[in-house]
């Protein structure tokens, strides 16, 4: 902001309202703002003043919105309606990428084309101007980005109006995020009776500003602007506490407060549609009906969903309503902020007024958090960055059991993450999906992959043959922290699908074997049928200076070695942890019981990584599908200390 | 993605119980699709387009309608031995329809006040959705069933993936779109929040309230969404009438009916709850092998 454009400001007489529509809307720029339809304020495009809620008001309660008739010209008399910004710089449905498969199997991938539009959004307020800086924050802050929403982001020019008619369900007062504007636009406007305060916030905003036909503001017009702000201050009050909400709330996870709301909530998901910030999505494939040429369909999705915890097998981490109105709120208000800084909530009170039981989060919350700091949103972040697709060809394929493969991928594009500690990747079927996959061994020209057919896309996988391609992104997330363990002993437990994840962890020890301690690599099946790798623990046993330990459930005839879990395998070992680290991975209970045995054996939380399963849908962070408590698994995992989860790891429902 | 080109077609079918066809005509609406669909699956029984009649066994069989005569209970079994993927569509097949309104009322007496010679009529006391009677593999609900839906299902079908059938509130759907929630605007009922999606929200962009003929989602809260009714002015009974559409007799919207008295016309009989299914004109039982 320089002197310049401050210096741009006047009053615009109610009559030359017009022209600056006209002028925002010059250059093809379509202007977006305040109309009348179906009940309520909608944000829908404004060519002219008529367009505008002349008089219009609103009365907000919880569950409730009706339209007032104030009898009075003005045009943003109302307190914010059902519609955020959000679905113009993040629309509610995307198509983000096409591919493509020919008859000889051969698959490409590539970005879609579309054309993001030019809008300028007419009636911003404060709480809404924070709730841009909040999504820059989640979709621009971190190393992975949108460059979908960057590009909408920067396009759209941004005129706040000062709020004089707060509504019902507001307390952007408790937040800090309102109602006085503070930054973050391109044009301020203070409405009164025959006009309005103009002020220019940046210098796309002083261009137009400057071509305005101004009046000088009179000293009475600044002071009525200035008592119908403190008006509105005072109608709104302060009605929720935020000292000290994030400790309070993530302290009270375990509230029979949760089921009481589970009684009411209708996990509708009509407050995650309304709220300005909530950005969860789903990817699904629409493709023709020989899934030659396929589309990847990015919409809105909302963690009060079924779908949205669900993981292979029918499994489902939050299955209670209960489980997901806790990590609704516990994010909006909590974790949001280890995460990215600020709450997720700016107190606009959409998900008060728009929930049809009208539970209301002021009463549902003792205290809430600080306030969130407004990120200036000019939308020029960083180079953005989104995991590419990569063709890849399968160069062998190994059964492993009866439903499992190991597949070796290699790719002719040099790959630009050699030295990536990634855990996983995730996998592209055109007109299928993508899933992610855990790295079982790293190749100088690319991977394996183990797979296990149990979904559509994974089915699809188990069924490749030599030659067959498949899209792969660069591996994801923190793998397993091996240079960290040198000069320690080591303790390796995999149970089933999770013992893949940790073969990279054996290679990596075998090829500097001198400098780790003792190694010990447990590993424990269904049945000996369902064993992986049998030939390489053989190989490792045979070594001699690895422990190597074996066992199944159930048994059956041909099976002459250890019978239990894999707990079973060193509960009564007399080697001392004191100095191992523990790297394990497995079903979420099967990782609980192994944790308990670790830790007889001396092994400290701080000394245990486990890998955690769950609903991964990105693989970057910015779905919103994996989060367990602070953290997203693929971004911020899927490897975790103990020590690092909390007590987090093993609660029911997160 | 190894499908090979010389895989011989699915075979399908297309069956109906007690039903108005609506579901059957969604098919036929596809038009030019269909005779795409028709290059790659074999269709080789569908009442509503075509007389030939063929046997089993079928890929894949779509059955249309509840069960609601001991005819159509025989037939629903013999169905299921001969289709390898068994998949119901529409609210009757899936929720009992609006015939399984009787299943509040005297059977009986219905019978006697309709028909001049009852002796001839063959019917159940109860009409129900097909999954209380065999395994059902996969559901297209609504009234009539969405043509998306069903592209979707179809293509899924070739191409050998899982159907994307989202299985959250007709809510998720309707704000995707942009509507205003006729609930908070407006104040009229809506099933939106309890009622699966998959209709594109069809009604609150018509200024009305969901009606629920997809029936209800997983955790479907019609409790809390009935005492909102309440709530804003309806008496129970009012309020349970809303649930009493054509998947009113697939829980909870059973349960809450039931408890509310919203069943047309059988408020007196309604605290008895929903009649004890007669099977004895066939001695079969619900959910074979249960109780």
């Amino acid at each position: 902001m320089t002197a310049d454009t401050t210096s741009a400001s006047g009053f615009l007489p109610r009559a030359g309202f017009q022209q600056l529509i006209d002028l925002l809307a010059e250059g093809g720029r379509t202007v977006i703002g305040p109309t009348v339809a179906d009940g309520a304020i909608v944000y829908g495009e404004v060519r002219s003043v008529a367009d505008l809620p002349r008089g219009v008001g609103s009365e907000q309660a919880p569950g409730r919105f009706r339209l007032v008739d104030h009898a009075d010209e003005r045009y943003f008399a109302y307190a914010v309606g059902p519609t955020s910004w959000k679905r113009f710089v993040f629309p509610p449905t995307l198509t983000l990428a096409e591919s493509h498969r020919d008859e000889h199997g051969h698959v490409s991938f590539g970005p879609a084309r579309k054309e993001i539009p030019s809008l300028a959004f007419l009636g911003v307020r404060a709480c809404e101007i924070a709730a841009m800086g909040i999504e820059d924050r989640v979709f621009l802050g971190g190393p992975y980005t949108d460059e979908d929403y960057r590009r909408r982001r920067a396009q759209a020019l941004v005129i706040a109006v000062q709020c004089a008619e707060p509504g019902g369900t507001c307390f952007c007062t408790s937040m800090g995020t309102g109602p006085g504007i503070r930054g973050g636009h391109d044009i301020s406007l203070v409405e009164l009776d025959d006009g309005f305060i103009v002020t220019a916030g940046s210098e796309a905003g002083a261009a137009i500003v400057g071509r305005l036909a101004l009046e000088e503001t009179t000293a009475d017009q600044v002071m009525a602007g200035a008592d119908q702000l403190a008006a509105a201050r005072e109608r709104i009050g302060d009605p929720v506490v935020t000292a000290g909400l994030h400790d309070r709330l993530l302290a009270k996870l375990d509230s029979p407060h949760w089921a009481e709301i589970a009684e009411r909530c209708l996990a509708c998901t009509n407050c995650t549609a309304a709220c300005p910030t909530c950005f969860c999505t789903s990817v699904s494939q629409r493709s023709d009906l020989d899934g030659h040429a396929a589309t990847t369909e990015r919409q809105w999705d909302f963690c009060f969903t079924k779908g949205f915890s669900a993981v292979a097998l029918g499994g489902n981490f939050r299955p209670r309503v209960q489980d997901r109105y806790r990590q609704w709120l516990t994010h909006k208000f909590a974790t949001w902020i280890d995460q990215f800084g600020t709450s997720g909530c700016v107190g606009c009170g959409r998900c008060i007024t728009w929930c049809p039981v009208g539970i209301d989060v002021r009463e549902e919350l003792d205290r809430i958090a600080p306030p969130p700091e407004v990120i200036a949103g000019d939308g020029h972040a960083a180079e953005a960055r989104a995991p590419r697709t990569s063709v890849f060809r399968v160069e062998s394929v190994r059964r492993e059991t009866h439903d499992t493969v190991t597949l070796a991928l290699s790719t002719e594009a040099t790959p630009d993450w050699e030295q990536s500690r990634g855990e996983f990747v995730m996998v592209s079927v055109p007109a299928v999906g993508s899933i992610p996959i855990s790295i079982s061994r790293r190749l100088p020209t690319g991977m394996e992959l183990t797979v296990r057919g149990v979904g559509p896309a994974s089915t699809i996988l188990t069924g490749l043959e030599h030659g067959a391609e498949v899209g792969l992104s660069a591996p994801l997330g923190h793998g397993w922290p091996v240079p960290a363990a040198e000069d320690h002993d080591i303790v390796i437990v995999g149970g089933g699908m999770g013992f893949p994840p940790l073969r990279p962890v054996v290679d990596e020890i075998l090829s500097h074997r001198g400098r780790f301690g003792d190694v010990h690599i447990y590993h424990g099946a269904r049945t000996p049928g369902d064993l992986l790798y049998k030939e390489e623990l053989a190989a490792w046993a045979a070594q001699g200076d690895l422990d190597v330990g074996v066992t199944v459930d159930r048994a059956d005839a041909t099976w002459l070695g250890r019978v239990g879990v894999v707990t079973q395998l060193f509960d009564q070992a007399r080697w001392d942890g004191s100095k191992a680290i523990a790297f394990v991975c497995g079903p979420e209970r099967m990782i609980q019981a192994t944790v308990g045995t670790l830790g007889s054996h001396g092994i400290t939380q701080d000394r245990i990584f486990i890998s955690m399963e769950r609903h991964m849908e990105c693989g970057v962070g910015l779905c919103g599908h994996c989060q367990v408590g602070p953290f997203f698994v693929c971004k911020d995992g899927p490897v975790f200390s103990l020590a690092q989860l909390g007590d987090v790891f093993g609660r029911e429902g997160i | 993605m190894a499908r090979a080109g010389s895989t011989p077609h699915p075979r399908l079918a297309v069956v109906k119980l007690a039903s108005c066809d609506g579901c059957q005509l969604m098919l036929l609406n596809l038009e030019d699709a269909l005779l795409e669909i028709a290059e790659r699956i074999d269709i080789v029984e569908f009442p509503e387009a075509t007389t030939h009649h063929s046997s089993g066994p079928y890929d894949v069989v779509l059955v249309e309608g509840s069960v609601s005569t001991p005819e159509q209970l025989e037939q629903i079994h013999e169905i299921r031995r001969e289709a390898k993927h068994l998949v119901t569509i529409g609210a009757c097949a899936t929720a009992g329809g609006i015939q399984a309104m009787r299943n509040w009322a005297n059977h009986e007496a219905f019978r006697a006040a309709v028909y001049a010679h009852p002796e001839y009529v063959e019917s159940l006391a109860t009409a129900q959705p097909v999954a209380d009677y065999v395994k059902v593999d996969a559901e297209l609900r609504g009234c009539p069933i969405d043509a998306g839906q069903l592209m979707e299902f179809v293509t899924a079908l070739l191409t050998g993936r899982r159907p994307n059938l989202p299985d959250e509130a007709v809510c998720a759907a309707c704000k995707r779109a942009g509507r205003v929630c006729v609930m908070v605007a407006k104040g009229i009922p809506c099933l939106g929040p309890v009622t699966m999606t998959g209709c594109g929200a069809l009604c609150p962009g018509f200024d009305r309230g969901c009606y629920g003929c997809f029936g209800p989602r997983e955790q479907a809260n019609a409790p809390s969404l009935s005492r909102q009714f309440v709530e804003m002015g309806r008496t129970p009974a009012e309020a349970g009438r809303f649930f009493a559409g054509f998947t009113g007799y697939a829980e909870p919207f059973r349960t809450v009916l039931t408890e509310l008295g919203g069943v047309p016309g059988t408020t007196a009989i309604a605290s008895a709850g929903p009649a004890d299914r007669d099977h004895s004109a066939t001695g079969a039982s619900p959910r074979a092998g249960g109780k």
